[in-house]
């Protein structure tokens, strides 16, 4: 190799330090791709409490502790049985039956990765709730989990949890042979970065004046050919927007006969017959009828109220906790206050984000920058109105966070929950949903019935098709005849009914972590209700939604 | 490169009472939804503690998690089968792996973890590729499950297993079990060879990749994408010549990064960075645990079933989104009849008498439902375009011009033949 080569060679090494990700970029590369470093840094600093060492219980963290959240408890007095050995992976066999679960489990969940931080505690959750220093311990999580909880104590759990609007949320797990379901319990879930696949408006119908000049002083006509075939889509419908509404009092296509007539104008302005830029401006004309000043789901959001403290609140008057979410809360009045705003644009602030398109790389640049520009000045214009409504927002939020919201806020979300056991009360929406649902309201009922005969005789022997039908009455009422998915249920869980089988443990365990994931990281967006799994006929379905 | 199998010290005698407490409630006896020819009891469980044998195909992110699952379950004679060493961005999830572990064979590291953590579980590893085996290997298991992140080892996989099939020996049909993930969606299936739809029927519902026309590579980038590329596919053979561009090695990845950033400040494009380029020029797909464990778990609990007849099992296919909330579909995916490694009949291609051999080749390539790289073409014993060897090539390169009308009259054959399609392809010629 030539000197010349070796120099490079060190060049290259020496930019590869500064370069190349580190250890922990790397060990994370794959799901960083999905959640960014702020979803890593939300779940560094998740605290996570799990009710039981059981199978499920074990399969969830294990999907928690290898993507890095920050610490996790376990809360079990149980010692490892025989069985236990036999069906979790996180027990040393044999080696373990006899000794604490939970502390047996420890070692080998936190042996997944070195950056987690994890306690074995030997108490049973119903000796926490006894105490206002246990409810506190409860509370100081981010999130509780819980597996197959008695049903009494689960609910005594759910009360607690619930009477703030600012404690955590819930996921309560129950499971019995192939069978089983999750419920999501928070007060209010607020979601910037959705990650669902909502187009932002590209202003076609509402241009900025740098992007309407340059579609009204571009000389279509006499440009050359070159130029002509790179004009991107977005000056193209700018151009045939505007002069559309010349001609039409001002408005926009609205008919099918109109929306066919302006395509076919798009047609026109072609020169030749392969320029693709104008075959793309013609299928990307729907954006010129379909691109509301706010969509309906985001204008529901501004009048929404906030939330008010349920009754049971332990707190009362001038101690009464704040609203849930307050700065997302005041992003969205501002944004309210932003789209009727005379110094605005009239509707959601800009996304500086383009698609690629059919046009070259000076038109794209230039398209591009005139994008930022006036994105940058939409949310100055945001910033002083947020600055002016809520100074102490303004001044804490930090600007990724701003950013996002912005460019986002086509596709905002809000989840308002209901506390565990709510739905089970409203028989009327149960047994409406008995109809819609069978298979999963059917499932539900069954697996609460089998919890109300298993807090009787933990060990299944009262369980039998009768009982749990009975059961099942007491809930919908004696004279709803049951669908015959519901009849499947309860003769599953008859057979099964202490049975935590492998797989289904498992796939419990990537469910409900993937739902944590989403709480934690308030990306994507996480199941309201009681998400119900049947592994016989590989089903899932959300029931019980708000 | 193969490993023998490493024996268990712990016996299939290792069973404790109580072991398989959990398990037993289901092998005992029927629900509702078991088929009457379900035996409840010692039958069942004999056979799947002791006689039966599967096959794991994949030891990484679906794979770590299979052979837990399996283990735990009680399948106690697993195979498992993986070409890959261990890296360090597998350990965000495939969980049998440790920092100590990287740079060796996945498939023996995670057999010795199956085993030291569930007794009288024998996984015998095979450090290489699947092709290495023949027929009578891959007629030995009861059933296979696949997970893998290669279509092209996908479909070989399923075409050596509908061709195992002998109508004469009901044993010859091997339950293939399939898994795949992407992100926060997934899918798993069963297949059984040659009475349900297999891999190949559905090829057509794999997103397309995304290519990027090379024009736009060379001539107008926009994206920062549009820089890595040229940076990789036009760059590299230029200045390093025949040197192979290899994707894991960190200073070709640097390379790539510079040459792609420099293009894309020339051009002011915003956006290269490190992790980009590694992603572009790797095609890197987000992989987490959580999905992972669902797949594996939907994967083995169909397993569990075929094994078992313990409960009625997935027909045939399961797709997962978890994005927004937790939407899934099962349905019955349909066998096609024109498939070309279960059906019987041959694929029709509708073409024009002007087109010449060349775009049939074109057309070839960017067919969804085909997916072939380099075909060969040829009919009923006459070459009509081999890609190799170099002088077959050169002799039938004049072909490329010629119309195909020229050469096939209508409604005859053409054998497709590419080094990536594990069978020949029987196409129909039809003139428009
Ligand atoms: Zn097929």
């Amino acid at each position: 190799m030539s000197t010349t080569g070796e120099s490079q060679d060190i060049e290259q090494a020496t930019s590869a330090v500064t370069d190349a990700p580190d250890n922990k970029t790397r060990r994370y590369d794959r799901q960083l791709r999905l959640w960014a470093a702020s979803g890593q840094s939300a779940l560094e600093s998740s605290r996570i409490l799990v009710l039981s060492s059981s199978a499920t219980a074990t399969a969830i963290l294990k999907n928690l502790v290898l993507p890095g959240i920050g610490h996790f408890t376990l809360l079990d007095s149980a010692i490892a049985t025989a069985a236990d050995a036999g069906n979790n992976f996180f027990l040393n066999a044999q080696e373990s039956i006899g000794k604490p679960r939970a502390k047996e489990a420890l070692p080998l969940l936190r042996e997944l990765n070195d950056s987690v931080d994890g306690e074995a505690v030997l108490t049973d959750v119903k000796e926490l709730l006894k105490t206002e220093e246990g409810r506190e311990t409860i509370r100081s999580f981010s999130l509780v989990i819980a597996h197959n909880l008695d049903k009494d104590v689960l609910d005594e759990l759910a009360g607690l949890l619930w009477a703030d609007l600012t404690n955590p949320p819930l996921i309560a797990v129950r499971s019995a042979g192939f069978l089983a379901e999750f419920y999501t319990q928070f007060h209010e879930h607020c979601v910037s970065q959705p990650h669902t696949d909502g187009t932002p408006s590209l202003r076609i119908t509402r241009p900025f004046p740098e992007l309407l000049q340059w579609a009204r002083e571009l000389d279509f006509d006499n440009v050359d050919p070159t130029t002509h075939a790179h004009i991107p889509f977005v000056v193209i419908l700018v151009r045939a927007v505007d002069e559309w509404r010349a001609k039409h009092d001002d408005r926009l296509p609205i008919t099918p006969a109109e929306k066919n007539d302006f395509k076919a104008q798009v047609r026109a302005m072609k020169r030749k017959l392969d320029e693709e830029n104008f075959d793309e401006a013609e299928a990307q004309a729907w954006r010129v009828w379909f691109e509301p000043a706010v969509p309906s789901e985001i204008a529901a959001l501004f009048t929404l109220p906030p939330l008010e403290a349920p009754a049971s609140s332990t707190k009362t008057g001038a101690d009464l906790p704040p609203s849930p979410n307050p700065a997302f809360h005041a992003l969205l009045r501002t944004l309210n206050t932003f789209v009727g705003s005379p110094g605005g644009p009239g509707c959601l602030p800009l996304s500086a984000a383009l698609p690629d398109m059919r046009t070259d790389t000076e038109s794209y640049v230039k398209l591009q920058n005139l994008y930022r520009d006036r994105a940058r000045k939409e949310k100055e214009h945001f910033t002083e109105l947020l600055t002016d409504i809520f100074p102490n927002v303004a001044q804490e939020i930090n600007e990724e966070e701003l950013d996002t919201f912005l460019k986002n806020s086509h596709q905002l979300r809000v989840l308002r929950g209901r506390k565990w056991g709510e739905w089970d009360k409203d028989k009327a929406a149960v047994v409406e949903s008995l109809q819609i649902s069978p298979r999963e309201t059917g499932t539900h009922l069954a697996l609460t019935a089998l919890s109300t005969l298993l807090s009787q005789t933990p060990d299944g022997s009262s369980v039998t098709v009768d009982a749990l039908r009975a059961e099942v009455h007491a809930l919908v009422g004696k004279d709803v005849e049951l669908p015959e998915e519901a009849e499947l249920a309860i003769g599953e869980l008859a057979r099964s009914p202490t049975a935590e089988l492998p797989n289904t443990a498992a796939f419990l365990g990537g469910m409900v972590a993937q739902e944590a994931i989403k709480m934690i990281t308030r990306q994507y967006v996480p199941v309201n209700g009681y998400c119900v799994v049947d592994l016989i006929d590989s089903t899932t379905g959300v029931v019980g939604t708000p | 490169m193969a490993a023998a199998a490493v024996m268990n010290g712990n016996a299939p005698s290792a069973d404790w009472p109580g072991r398989y407490y959990h398990v037993d409630q289901i092998l005992e006896k029927p629900g509702p939804r078991t088929d009457p020819s379900f035996l409840a009891g010692s039958g069942v469980k004999e056979f799947l503690r002791d006689k039966c044998k599967i096959l794991v195909i994949g030891a990484g992110g679906l794979g770590c998690e299979i052979l837990a699952n399996l283990a735990l379950s009680g399948f106690k004679d697993i195979h498992v089968i993986d070409m890959d060493t261990i890296d360090i961005s597998n350990l965000n999830r495939q969980f049998l792996f440790r920092p100590k572990d990287v740079g060796k064979p996945k498939a023996i590291v995670a057999a010795e973890f199956i085993m030291n953590r569930v007794p009288g579980v024998t996984v015998t590893p095979y450090y290489g590729k699947i092709q290495d085996k023949d027929d009578d290997y891959y007629m030995q298991f009861n059933l296979v499950i696949c997970g893998l992140d290669s279509v092209e080892a996908r479909r070989w996989i399923n075409a050596t297993l509908v061709n195992l099939v002998d109508p004469e020996k009901p044993e010859s049909l091997k339950p293939l079990i399939d898994g795949g993930t992407e992100g926060f969606k997934g899918q798993a299936r069963v297949i059984l060879p040659t009475m349900t739809s297999c891999y190949e029927c559905s090829l057509d519902m794999l997103n397309k990749p995304t290519a990027f026309p090379i024009c736009t590579i060379a001539n107008t980038p926009r994206l920062p994408e549009h820089c890595i590329e040229w940076a990789s596919v036009l760059e590299w053979p230029r200045v390093r010549g025949e040197q192979k561009l290899d994707t894991d090695n960190p200073e070709h990845i640097q390379w790539l990064y510079q040459i792609a950033s420099a293009r894309a400040k020339e051009f002011k494009i915003e956006g290269v960075t490190w992790s980009l380029t590694q992603g572009v020029v790797k095609n890197i797909i987000p992989a987490i645990a959580s999905t992972n464990a669902i797949i594996a778990a939907s994967c083995c609990n169909e397993a569990f079933k075929i094994a078992t007849s313990s409960a009625a099992y997935l027909n045939n296919y399961f797709m997962l989104i978890g994005t927004d909330g937790v939407y899934s579909y099962t349905f019955e995916h349909q066998q096609r009849e024109d498939c070309p490694v279960c059906g019987g009949e041959s694929l029709d291609i509708s073409i024009s008498r002007e087109w010449t051999v060349d775009r049939l080749i074109e057309i070839l390539i960017e067919r969804q439902d085909i997916q072939v790289k380099k075909p060969s073409l040829s009919s009923g014993g006459k070459q009509i375009y081999f890609q190799a060897p170099p002088q077959l090539e050169e002799a039938t390169r004049p072909n490329l011009e010629k119309k195909v009308s020229e050469l096939i009259e209508d409604g005859g054959e053409i054998t497709v033949t590419a080094t990536t399609l594990p069978f020949n392809l029987s196409l129909r010629v039809k003139y428009t």
